[in-house]
């Protein structure tokens, strides 16, 4: 595969909901390593867009290829061997098991034979991987707590985790801030920031929390009414005043 | 003291199979929100499919067997395939409806086929009376107590120590995530109702030879396994082995220092003490539902 080659790639993306078309026309390409966000006001289409990426919606017109292979009506569990590693708007953790558990069990699944499933070692070989990724999130105090009785800021860095542990080479975060304190946000981006650093993860962000945006991403896509209105470096969208006039309705 | 002692063991005894029916009970609840009120008639079928391998020239034990494979066949993926998967998307109220319905089938259809009478059944353990500080305790209650106990705790050690118990608490906890990471969630609630079928099992030959293979076994059993998932935490196996536990030493203890004739009620006024003062169980969790 060629390495200049987009990640991911959107191509003319239209979803339409009966008379109404959530999505319009929408192309952009992210390259390996990018921080790409995802904004625009409530009804926008940001939700809809990302959905098809995931293959969770079939688009009207159009296509998402990433690695070059579309997703269209691929498997979410599939989504996840294709490389692709995401984070969930609404809590995503296994409340009854331990933070360990949790984030071995977001690796097990892409390791091993049929054999060793059945007979191999129940952690699949995965804890010292696992334990990385905790210490890494900051989470090792957390390491035997069960997921559920954490705050919803420290889950949220669980569900990071593990989006983490199979490795993906793209990470599509859904509203990452959302319901976190300040305290926690700040530590969450600097620990996504690093890992993209560390790592070369690509990472494609929705978000409604501006600050966050535009301190954690390389550009940033703005989106209103189911279209592209601007895109560029966190500077430049500042500066939009489409963008401003899209967000204040102005 | 003596005749505590006594009272104690078989109460446990009897508690451990209740246990094997309640632990069903949680597990389905768990992976499929299948609340199964023909719980009692899966634990009564398997002993006549018992005693029908034996009718065809089986041997004890090879029947046994035998009665384990069609359980399994019957009362674990034809359950699943037949009954719940075309219930569930209409909620949980058809499902429970469907599967009182499937009890009073179970129940009738044997009644029809083998008549209304009890039917020996073969003793799994021997006959032998211990006597334990002055008790006398029967090795049919010690190997029940034992081979519940085994059960069970095998159960544990398989969802706690495998990739695919691991895998099965995640289908249970949260489906929709647990078939992003890649589980193959319908497998794992497929495994679900086999083993709740063979826990059945298990307590049909358990407990087959103490009340005899008789189509109405299942009434009392079930509601009785109901309540002790209940009164133990609905969301939790150790609950529901706690509650079976309880419920039999309970039910034993009324029959002797209370009334032999009020045995049955005690059970239900545990229930209602717990929905009253504790209304997730004993050991239960608290959970948030959304709505």
């Amino acid at each position: 595969m060629n390495a200049h080659a987009p990640i991911l790639s959107v191509t003319n993306i239209s979803k339409q909901f009966g008379g109404i078309k959530a999505v319009n026309g929408v192309s952009f390409d992210v390259q390996r390593g990018e921080i790409l966000g995802l904004i625009g006001p409530n009804g926008s289409g940001k939700s809809t867009l990302f959905n098809c990426i995931l293959g969770q919606l079939r688009p009207t017109e159009g296509h998402c290829r990433i690695h070059g292979r579309s997703t269209d009506g691929v498997r979410p569990a599939d989504l996840s061997l294709m490389g692709v590693g995401r984070t969930f708007q609404q809590l995503s953790v296994f409340p009854r098991m331990t933070v360990l558990d949790n984030v071995i069990l977001a690796g097990q699944e892409h390791e091993g034979s049929m054999v060793s499933r059945l007979f191999g070692r129940p952690d699949a070989g995965l804890t010292a991987k696992a334990e990385q990724l905790i210490e890494f999130f900051r989470l090792s105090p957390y390491r035997d707590t069960e997921a559920g009785s954490l705050s919803y800021g420290q889950q949220k860095l669980v569900d990071a985790a593990m989006a983490f542990m199979a490795g993906p080479e793209i990470v599509l975060l859904d509203e990452p801030a959302g319901g976190v304190n300040l305290t926690m946000l700040a530590h969450l981006k600097d620990r996504l920031l690093t890992y993209n650093r560390e790592h070369g993860t690509t990472f494609v962000v929705i978000e409604h929390n501006m600050e966050f945006v535009m301190s954690l991403c390389t550009r940033i896509i703005v989106l209103a009414q189911g279209e592209i209105i601007a895109q560029g470096s966190p500077d430049e969208i500042r500066s939009n005043p489409m963008v401003i006039d899209a967000y204040l309705g102005g | 003291m003596a005749e505590l002692i006594q009272i104690l063991i078989s109460g446990l005894a009897a508690g451990s199979i209740y246990a094997l029916a309640a632990v069903g009970f949680t597990l389905l609840w768990q992976a499929s929100q299948t609340i199964n009120f023909a719980q009692g008639e899966f634990v009564m079928l398997p002993g006549f499919f018992v005693l029908i391998g034996m009718a065809l020239g089986l041997p004890m034990w090879p029947a046994v067997l035998f009665a384990l494979v069609l359980s399994l066949l019957v009362l674990g993926a034809a359950f699943k395939k037949l009954i719940v998967e075309p219930m569930l998307p209409h909620g949980t109220l058809p499902l429970v409806i469907a599967t009182i319905a499937l009890g009073l089938l179970m129940k009738e259809s044997v009644k029809e086929f083998y008549g209304a009478t009890a039917q020996p059944f073969p003793a799994v353990f021997p006959q032998t009376v211990y006597n334990v500080a002055g008790a006398s305790v029967s090795a049919q209650d010690i190997g029940n107590l034992i081979v519940s106990m085994l059960a069970i705790g095998g159960l544990q050690l398989f969802l706690n120590r495998t990739r695919t118990g691991r895998c099965m608490q995640a289908s249970a906890q949260n489906p929709g995530v647990a078939e992003i990471l890649g589980v193959d969630v319908k497998r794992m609630v497929l495994y679900t109702f086999l083993i709740n079928a063979a826990l059945a099992t298990i307590a049909s030959v358990l407990i087959s030879p103490i009340y005899l293979a008789k189509f109405s076994n299942g009434e009392t059993l079930g509601l009785v396994a109901f309540i002790a998932a209940i009164v133990g935490g609905f969301n939790q196996i150790r609950g529901a082995l706690v509650g079976g536990l309880l419920v039999g030493v309970i039910d034993n203890l009324s029959a002797v220092y209370v009334s032999a004739e009020y045995r049955q009620a005690m059970p239900l006024l545990l229930l209602i003490a717990i929905i009253l003062l504790r209304p997730q169980g004993l050991l239960g969790t608290k959970e948030g539902r959304a709505v």
